[in-house]
């Protein structure tokens, strides 16, 4: 049996819609590494500072937004303050809209609660810089205004003024801050990557290298249920659920179709 | 309708079009996408690097140190003049030197050490035993100064297993991944084009 795969197109796009047309609200439990990033940002005390890196490119948005949403939502809400900077070019008009959409949701104020610093490339370096002096590494902010004189950044020397991490990425950049942040400077480092990444980062988890782990558009929707705060990840997961059983119900046919034109054929 | 909207619907279409068979709409937008993402960068680079890391300390504070790395990174340049490209010799030879000289510490210390260390600590509890024996084993997979037979063909054979589970686990996530970004651009088609869904 031979199924044109453009009719296997068709199924996948029926099957993502229709449940974003007609919510079915599949049950989404919360994992351990999702739930061990927002206990790190919760344990944080109102007023320390969390470096959100936007480590990503524009092609990885639908998983990358839920997940930067979700997690700045929980830095505001927590009176956090939220230093940001892209670390690939792609990412820096995608993180600095993201950045100041959340921080207006909570009325946060540029350059006292948030900034956003821009694009840095040769990201070794400019990793291990911070550890030094981010004032070196970000002499300005991304609207040109400089580092020392914002109210934010002047007080923050190098990681020993920041309390944790988070990488949003959609490759091995994580990689780097597990290298040269945390293993150099002792500095707490948690991710959201996007799904095809995840598996890469789980022996990191284990070995307590990361202080957690959010993985695609299901970590998004985890974290949105932690911080009870439906978004785009829990508005997707339906779609995911049933593009995920149309998806093994082919591979079932084809291996079914496969065996038995084996069987036909001897 | 917002003029944005409307085109990165219509980029949109253009590449889903693709789906269908190769087309012109397709190739437009591929093209756009190339051209867009390289000016893109460059603006950005320029912006947020090169002006205010060289330009500005060098020629409006005149810090006179910054004409080092300016001249090295001009070297770069003379790549495209075949009869003195040699000389972007010297600035790549202190990015690699200098990379190397950073990063392979740094990767023994996070990559092998920290990673040897967890593997280690586990091996009281059934989940370490799993992880050494996964380890152990894909290592002798991994080992082809011996034929994988007889006594040592066995654990490459599990070894073969666990790398198995691996590659399942990697491509089911890789399907996430990919469904989801197909669903990032349906709801934008039916939300912020459409208005179908909110």
């Amino acid at each position: 049996m031979k199924i044109d795969r453009r009719i296997i197109f068709v199924l996948i796009a029926i099957s993502v819609a229709i449940p974003l047309i007609f919510k079915i609200g599949l049950p989404n439990k919360v994992t351990k590494e999702v739930k061990m990033v927002y206990d790190s940002i919760e344990e944080l005390e109102q007023g320390e500072v969390v470096l959100v890196s936007f480590d990503h490119e524009a092609s990885s948005l639908p998983e990358i937004k839920p997940m930067a949403q979700a997690i700045l939502r929980h830095c505001f809400s927590k009176n956090l303050k939220v230093v940001s900077f892209a670390l690939l070019a792609e990412g820096t008009a995608i993180g600095d809209e993201i950045l100041r959409n959340v921080a207006n949701e909570y009325d946060r104020k540029y350059g006292r609660d948030y900034v956003f610093l821009g694009f840095r490339p040769q990201y070794t370096a400019a990793i291990l810089g911070l550890g030094e002096d981010l004032h070196r590494v970000f002499p300005e902010d991304y609207k040109g205004i400089s580092t020392s004189k914002l109210n934010l950044t002047k007080e923050i020397k190098n990681y020993e003024d920041i309390s944790l991490v988070v990488s949003l990425a959609d490759g091995d950049l994580p990689t780097y801050w597990i290298n040269y942040a945390e293993a150099r400077y002792n500095q707490r480092v948690a991710i959201a990557v996007t799904a095809v990444m995840a598996t890469t980062y789980y022996p990191y988890l284990s070995s307590k290298q990361i202080t957690g782990l959010v993985g695609g558009l299901k970590g998004a929707a985890e974290y949105e249920i932690l911080i009870n705060k439906p978004g785009m990840g829990s508005k997707g997961m339906d779609a995911q659920s049933v593009a995920h059983v149309v998806i093994l119900l082919l591979v079932v046919l084809g291996n079914v179709s496969y065996f038995l034109s084996g069987k036909l054929r001897k | 309708m917002d003029i944005g909207i409307l085109t990165s619907a219509l980029l949109t279409l253009f590449i889903f079009s693709f789906l269908y068979k190769d087309n012109p709409f397709y190739k437009f937008a591929e093209h756009l996408l190339v051209g867009i993402s390289v000016g893109y960068f460059l603006v950005i680079a320029i912006n947020t690097t090169v002006l205010p890391t060289l330009f500005l300390p060098l020629f409006k504070e005149g810090n006179l140190l910054y004409i080092i790395p300016g001249i090295l990174g001009f070297f770069m340049f003379l790549r495209f003049f075949p009869k003195i490209s040699w000389v972007s010799r010297i600035s790549l030879a202190l990015i690699i030197g200098a990379g190397a000289g950073v990063s392979i510490p740094a990767v023994i210390e996070a990559q092998i050490m920290a990673q040897m260390k967890a593997s280690m600590l586990k091996f009281t509890s059934f989940d370490g035993i799993v992880v050494m024996t996964a380890l152990c084993t894909t290592l002798i997979y991994f080992f082809f100064s011996k034929k994988h037979t007889g006594w040592f063909g066995a654990p490459a054979k599990v070894g073969t297993w666990f790398l198995m589970v691996f590659f399942g686990a990697t491509f089911g996530y890789t399907v996430m991944s990919r469904i989801s970004l197909l669903i990032g651009r349906l709801q934008f088609l039916l939300g912020d084009f459409l208005h179908i869904i909110d």
